[in-house]
C-alpha cells in the first residue's frame, strides 16, 4: 500500500520546522557544521561592532589605552561641535537627490523596457557607471570639473557662463558631488525598476488598453500602483544612501573646500581616523543610525507600506 | 478617459478604417522609438562621455590635458609606460594584490554562503527559524560603527603584526577579505535558490545514503548554479572595486589592491594625472571583461536580490 504524503505548503513547512531529515542530535551536529563558518564571521564582523560600537559612544577610547565610561560626554561634545552640524546638514542637504535619482531612473527604467532593437546596449551602458568603482569615478570626475576641464568646455560650447573649478568653490563643491552620486547611482535603481516593471502582469496593462485607456492611464492607474513596492526599496535605499554619504567625498573633496562638503560619516570618519578618537565617532555613528531609521520610517509612511494596492 | 472608438456603418468601411488606425498606431509607435532613441543616446553619451574622456586623454602624450574633446589629439602610450614604470610601488604588484584578494574573497563568501544556505533551506533543526530572523534582523540593523570596530577587531587579532614578510602579506590579505566573507545579501539569494529545489531528490540522495556534504555538492550546488554565478559576479565586482577598508587598514602600501593603490598614486602623482587616467582605465577594464560576460547573470542576480 502506498501512500502519497499530504502536500505542505511553504508557509506551513515553516511552521512545523521545515522540510528534510528527522531532528535527530546528529542531524543537528551536521546542520550547524554547515551554518558554524558563517555564522562565526557573522558575529564577529556584524554583530559585534553593533555592541561594541554601541558601548564606545559612551566611552573615551584611542586603542591603546582600555576604553573609559564617560556617560554622554561624547554626545554633549557632537552637540556642540560647529563641524558635526554641518556635517548633518550637507548629509540632509544631500536627500534632495532621492527625487530626482528615483524619478530619473524609473523614466529610464520605463524607456529601456520598450522592446527594442539594441536595448541591451543602452541597459548595459547606464550601468558602466555602477560597476565602477568610487575610486576611479571620483578621480575621473575631480578631473571633469577642473577650471578647464571637460564639464566647463561643454557648459561654454552650449553658450553657458563658464565657472571655476567646481570642487575648490564652496558654493559649488557639495552640488558637484551630488551630481556625480546621481550620475552613477541611476542605473542601480534602473536596474531594481526594471525588475519591477517586468514584475507586473502584460495581460492588467493589455486589457487596460483593450478597454480603451491611454497610455497615460494604464501608466498612473496600473503601471505605477504595481511599482509601489519598488518605489519603496529604491526611495529606502536611497534616503539611507544619501545620508550615509561618504566615499565620493572621501575621494572627491576630503569635506573640503572650507569645510563645504563635510558630511555627517565624513565627520564620523575623521574623528576616528585622524584622531584617533573612536569614542566620539562611535556616538556619531549611534546618531546617524537613528536619523537613518527616522527617515526609513518616514519612507514606509509616504509609501503607504509598498502595498501594491492603495 | 476612454476613447469613442468609431462605429463601421458597413463593413467595407470598417476594413478601411481597421487598416488606416492600424497604419497611424505603427506611424505613432515609429515615432515614439524615434523619440526614445534620441533620449536614450543622450543618456548614454552622459554616462559614458566620461569613461570615454579619459580612455582618449590617456592615450595623449602632451596637450591641454582637461578640456572636453571627441578625439585625441595624438597617440601614445608613454603615459602607460610611465604609470608602469614611475611609481615607488610597482604597478604590477596592486594589479597581483587585487587579483590574491579578489580570487580569495569570491572563493570564500561563496563557499561560505552556499554551505551556510543549505541547512537553513533545506534540514530540519533546533534553533533553525531563531538563527533565520536573526540573520535577517542583522541586515536592518544599523552598521554604522562597522568600519571602527572592525579596524580595532583586526588589530587585536593580530592580523597586522609584522614578523616576517611572506606570513604579514598572507595575514594582511586575510584582514582585508575578512569582514566581508559573511555575505548577508549572498545568503538570502541562495537559500532562495535552494526553496525551489525540489525535496523528493534530496530525500531520494538520502536515502541512498548519500551524506549531506554530498548532497550538497552533487545536488544543490549544480542546481544552484546560475545564482551562484550571479553572486559571484556580484562579489568579483565588490572586492574588486573595494578601496576604503584596504585604505584604511593596510599599513604596507605594498599590499593595496589597484582602486586603492590608484588613489595613492593620484596623491603622489598630481604633476601627471595622464598616467593617473592610464591607471583608471587598466583599473576598469577587469570589471568591464567580467561584466561583458556575466550581464546576464548579473542582472538576474540584482533582480532576485529585489524580489526575495
Amino acid at each position: 500500500m502506498t501512500t502519497t504524503p499530504r502536500r505542505v505548503s511553504r508557509r506551513e513547512q515553516h511552521r512545523v520546522g521545515g522540510t528534510g531529515a528527522k531532528v535527530t542530535a546528529r542531524n543537528t551536529l551536521i546542520a550547524y557544521a554547515f551554518l558554524l563558518p558563517f555564522l562565526i564571521l557573522l558575529v564577529v564582523y556584524h554583530t559585534w561592532p553593533v555592541i561594541f560600537g554601541t558601548y564606545l559612544a559612551f566611552t573615551k577610547y584611542n586603542i591603546i589605552s582600555p576604553p573609559q565610561w564617560v556617560g554622554l560626554d561624547n554626545f554633549k561634545e557632537l552637540w556642540q561641535d560647529e563641524q558635526f552640524w554641518s556635517g548633518l546638514t550637507n548629509s540632509l542637504k544631500y536627500i534632495l537627490i532621492v527625487p530626482v535619482i528615483q524619478i530619473l531612473a524609473l523614466l529610464v527604467a520605463l524607456l529601456v523596457n520598450r522592446p527594442m532593437k539594441g536595448i541591451g546596449f543602452f541597459r548595459t551602458a547606464f550601468y558602466v557607471p555602477v560597476v565602477t568603482s568610487f575610486a576611479v569615478v571620483g578621480l575621473i570626475w575631480n578631473w571633469m570639473y577642473q577650471q578647464d576641464g571637460a564639464v566647463n568646455t561643454i557648459l561654454r560650447m552650449i553658450g553657458l557662463s563658464q565657472k571655476g573649478s567646481f570642487l575648490n568653490n564652496p558654493a559649488t563643491a557639495l552640488y558637484a558631488v551630488m551630481f556625480v552620486t546621481l550620475w552613477k547611482g541611476i542605473g542601480y535603481y534602473m536596474v531594481l525598476y526594471l525588475a519591477g516593471l517586468q514584475g507586473i502582469s502584460p495581460e492588467l496593462e493589455e486589457a487596460a488598453t483593450i478597454d480603451g485607456a491611454s497610455r497615460p492611464q494604464v501608466f498612473w492607474n496600473i503601471t505605477l500602483p504595481g511599482l509601489r513596492p519598488t518605489i519603496l526599496v529604491c526611495s529606502l535605499l536611497s534616503t539611507i544612501s544619501a545620508i550615509k554619504v561618504f566615499e565620493e567625498i572621501y575621494v572627491m573633496t576630503q569635506g573640503g573646500p572650507a569645510g563645504s562638503t563635510y558630511s555627517a560619516l565624513f565627520y564620523t570618519y575623521s574623528r576616528a581616523f585622524q584622531d584617533f578618537q573612536y569614542g566620539l565617532a562611535a556616538a556619531g555613528g549611534i546618531i546617524i543610525a537613528v536619523i537613518s531609521i527616522i527617515f526609513g520610517l518616514i519612507n514606509f509612511r509616504l509609501t503607504r507600506g509598498g502595498k501594491a494596492d492603495a | 478617459m476612454l476613447k469613442a472608438r468609431p462605429a463601421p456603418a458597413q463593413p467595407d468601411s470598417f476594413a478601411v478604417t481597421a487598416a488606416r488606425l492600424k497604419a497611424k498606431r505603427i506611424q505613432r509607435r515609429r515615432l515614439t522609438d524615434v523619440l526614445a532613441y534620441a533620449v536614450l543616446t543622450v543618456i548614454a553619451l552622459i554616462m559614458l562621455y566620461p569613461f570615454y574622456w579619459t580612455l582618449i586623454t590617456s592615450f595623449e602624450p602632451t596637450g591641454n590635458i582637461y578640456e572636453a574633446k571627441i578625439l585625441p589629439k595624438a597617440v601614445g602610450l608613454r603615459n602607460y609606460a610611465e604609470m608602469w614604470k614611475g611609481t615607488t610601488v610597482p604597478f604590477w604588484r596592486l594589479i597581483l594584490n587585487s587579483l590574491i584578494i579578489c580570487t580569495l574573497g569570491v572563493t570564500l563568501t561563496v563557499t561560505l554562503a552556499t554551505l551556510a544556505a543549505y541547512p537553513l533551506a533545506k534540514m530540519r533543526f533546533p534553533g533553525r527559524d531563531l538563527i533565520f530572523y536573526a540573520i535577517l534582523a542583522l541586515m536592518v540593523l544599523p552598521n554604522e560603527s562597522g568600519l571602527i570596530v572592525n579596524y580595532i577587531t583586526t588589530i587585536k587579532l593580530g592580523l597586522l603584526q609584522q614578523t616576517n614578510p611572506v606570513i604579514d602579506a598572507i595575514r594582511q590579505y586575510l584582514a582585508v577579505v575578512l569582514p566581508g566573507l559573511a555575505s548577508i545579501v549572498g545568503l538570502f539569494l541562495l537559500r532562495q535558490a535552494y526553496l525551489g529545489i525540489p525535496l523528493e531528490l534530496i530525500e531520494a540522495a538520502r536515502i541512498d545514503g548519500a551524506s549531506e556534504l554530498t548532497i550538497w555538492r552533487r545536488i544543490m550546488l549544480p542546481l544552484a548554479t546560475p545564482t551562484i554565478a550571479a553572486f559571484a559576479i556580484l562579489e568579483f565586482v565588490a572586492y574588486w572595486n573595494s578601496f576604503l577598508w584596504a585604505r584604511i587598514m593596510l599599513p604596507d602600501k605594498n599590499l593595496l589592491p589597484l582602486s586603492a593603490g590608484l588613489l595613492e598614486l593620484s596623491g603622489t602623482f598630481s604633476t601627471n594625472s595622464r598616467a593617473v587616467m592610464a591607471g583608471a582605465v587598466i583599473t576598469i577594464i577587469p570589471i568591464l571583461i567580467v561584466f561583458a560576460f556575466g550581464q546576464k547573470y548579473f542582472m538576474k542576480g540584482l533582480e532576485g536580490a529585489v524580489k526575495g
